[in-house]
């Protein structure tokens, strides 16, 4: 007998996907993770423009993570270019980054996933039963959207980065403001956490899984790095240069055409916070760890869902290291710099970076007069699609005797867990 | 007053303009008390796909047949429909580039796979050219301010007002630096429509266009300046074409 488990359109996600299973009695015969986001081939259509053009377009790939996509393009040009930036230019670039990371965490942990675990079909809803852990998400949200027009001149879509800097500084007295708001939402995370730690257990599926993620030079970011690591269910790691990234991906195109069991073997790997915690956990900071060990998060994981739980732990991170950032500009005194001059050569520029849903690269090739020639964009939801399908089976395979519902359910909270971003998925190939 | 019954629906964009809905942090709580929201699958998995709706927020282009049909059925249940964001009100990035053969372009992205997209437009088109359009709220992505603001037009049941004037003439509210007279910038905020009070020449970093061209943008005007500083017509034409929609052929106007 032929039974499908279909999700049409998929909630609470960034973008248009849906979810396929197909069974044959008991045998699994198919499990999907479906795109229907129309193609826009970016990558293509921004060929034979001028270096300058080019974040502003590339970036619009996707609204939730715009923030560090504009900011990798620039830096994937200014590799090309071999631009060489100040320190306070890459400062506020990690601040920036960051800033990103706080509001798409605050979204997606508490007003995305957390309704599934308490019943709920959204954020509003819970809302009634939870106010003051709805308001408080949304307020460190907000944080994270002013930190980010603060530096780059838009929540979504920035304007003010650019090649070799950025059009303006922020001033000191909105810094002062942000520091303030900060230190309310350090002094406010214990309740944050508390709130996360207390989502009721849930079981979607238990699975070896591989992670990648940038090997973290000395400090926890999201923006500088030139590895990524590979780690494997064991703990065995594997390095690589991130200019080699599709040593990581080609395995990726093998094992995405992968409807059927035989695929396991091309080992889909996790991007994303979880990924990042278990490849970088010597770097957490204080913060960090009081938030592994309040939330207790144990890596490496076997449950997808622990993702979530990851996030929130970046959160503790980020909250604390964009204070130490913003009293470092602060201290250096803000001296406007007008942006490096750039120098358009040909070449070929790469730059591997964390969005927050996982490693997101963007490589550029220019012709001599600075004209983009070939653009390479993966992105993290890309990278996840493999690994999510893969705990679609596991899932599917442990869910002996249960309802369709409660599969669906399941499904539908593994796909949300890794936070995709559907519209992101520039060279997801999608199936017939 | 019986509160008006809304829809907030995504077709191929980024999902920029609903995200900005989810962005009024502040607010977000008080609209869900005012409007009687529906079907919002990006923020909600309780969903009604049928009953009527006073208004619909469409954001994206339509690019698939997928695309088309849900903007149908949209279009059938509602009595007004807005288009929000610069996708769904000019084709916005979607649909930059005509000169693109996208049939090459999607295979060069997306490989065999290319085969299997089923297309209802070329490239990403504006829902106008498919259904009524009763009104849009334009940028990439939408401003809160006007989103806000057609929020409460349209609880009075008037369509989004807008800007018909220029950036430019935000620009030199602000008493800005003129970045295309002084710094020979390629900014095109003279033939850009305003409501963003000026955000990015206020930066110091010149207009992208991207909330398409304002009521009677004079274009030649614009070109003839660049040129003169020595742009190449090209490049003005292909930064015109992101956003702002250079007029096409057959519906240029007239010379004077």
């Amino acid at each position: 007998m032929r039974r499908l488990v279909l999700v049409d359109e998929l909630a609470r996600v960034e973008g248009n996907g849906g979810i396929t299973v197909e069974l044959e009695g008991e045998k699994i015969s198919k499990v999907e993770f479906n795109i229907f986001e129309g193609p826009r081939a970016l990558e293509a259509i921004i060929r034979g423009r001028p270096a300058r053009d080019i974040a502003g377009i590339v970036s619009r790939i996707c609204a939730i993570c715009a923030g560090v996509h504009y900011v990798t393009s620039i830096k994937a040009t200014e590799a090309a270019f071999g631009t060489k930036v100040t320190e306070t230019t890459e400062l506020l670039r990690d601040l920036f980054v960051r800033a990103g990371n706080i509001e798409s965490h605050a979204l997606h942990v508490f007003l995305l996933a957390a309704p599934d675990y308490l019943g709920y079909p959204a954020a509003t809803a819970m809302a009634a039963d939870h106010p003051d852990a709805v308001k408080l998400a949304l307020r460190m949200k907000k944080l994270g959207n002013t930190l980010q027009e603060l530096v780059g001149g838009r929540a979504i879509h920035p304007v003010n980065p650019v090649l070799g800097g950025f059009g303006s500084f922020p001033r000191a007295a909105d810094l002062v403001a942000a520091r303030e708001e900060l230190l309310w939402a350090i002094d406010a995370l214990p309740i944050a956490l508390d709130f996360v730690a207390a989502l009721p257990p849930t079981e979607v599926c238990t699975a070896d899984t591989t992670f990648a993620a940038l090997a973290m030079p000395g400090r926890y970011g999201y923006f500088a790095g030139d590895e990524i690591v590979v780690v494997r269910p064991d703990g065995s790691t594997t390095r690589m240069p991130t200019r080699e990234y599709r040593t990581l991906t080609k395995e990726f195109v093998v094992s995405h055409s992968f409807a059927k069991h035989s695929a396991f073997n091309g080992e889909p790997f996790m991007v994303g916070a979880l990924a990042r915690v278990t490849a970088n956990r010597d770097l957490l900071n204080g913060s960090g760890v009081m938030a592994m060990k309040r939330l207790g998060l144990h890596v490496p994981s076997r449950t997808p869902l622990d993702n979530n739980v990851a996030q929130a732990v970046e959160l503790a991170v980020d909250l604390q290291m964009a204070l130490e950032s913003v009293d470092q500009l602060l201290a250096g005194g803000l001296v406007p710099e007008a942006p490096v001059r750039i120098v358009p050569r040909a070449g070929t520029g790469t730059a591997v970076t964390e969005a927050p849903r996982g490693l997101l690269v963007h490589s550029y090739t220019y012709n001599e007069d600075g004209r983009i020639i070939a653009a390479d964009v993966i992105t993290p939801t890309a990278m996840n699609a493999a690994s999510i399908e893969r705990h679609f089976q596991y899932s599917v395979a442990q869910h002996e005797g249960g309802s369709d519902e409660a599969l669906t359910r399941k499904l539908e909270m593994i796909v949300r867990a890794y936070d995709p971003c559907i519209s992101c998925s520039v060279h997801l190939v999608r199936r017939s | 007053m019986s509160k008006p019954t809304v829809g907030i629906f995504g077709l191929t964009g980024c999902a920029g303009d609903q995200l900005l809905i989810l962005n009024c942090e502040d607010e977000l709580l008080d609209l869900v008390e005012l409007l009687d929201i529906r079907d919002f699958v990006m923020a909600n998995s309780a969903r009604d796909e049928h009953s009527q709706l006073d208004v619909a927020l469409v954001e994206g282009a339509v690019v698939t047949e997928r695309d088309e049909a849900i903007l149908r059925h949209v279009r059938q249940r509602s009595n007004m429909l807005i288009a929000i964001g610069a996708c769904a009100a000019t084709g916005g990035i979607p649909g930059m580039a005509p000169e693109i053969d996208r049939k090459q372009a999607f295979h060069d992205v997306y490989g065999d796979a290319a085969a299997n997209f089923e297309l209802a437009a070329d490239r990403g088109r504006p829902l106008s050219d498919f259904v009524q359009v009763d009104g849009i709220i334009p940028g990439c992505p939408i401003e809160k301010h006007e989103f806000l603001g057609a929020i409460a037009s349209l609880l009075q049941g008037n369509p989004p007002r807008l800007k018909e004037y220029p950036v430019c003439t935000e620009c030199r509210i602000r008493e800005n630096r003129c970045l295309l007279i002084s710094d020979d910038a390629l900014c095109i905020g003279s033939v850009t429509r305003a409501g963003c009070n000026a955000r990015c020449p206020s930066l110091g970093v010149a207009c992208i266009g991207c909330r398409g061209p304002s009521v009677d943008a004079n274009f030649p005007s614009l070109e003839a300046l660049l040129v003169s500083k020595g742009y190449a017509v090209k490049d003005i034409h292909d930064k015109l074409g992101v956003f702002a929609r250079l007029p096409e052929p057959a519906e240029a106007p007239c010379a004077d």
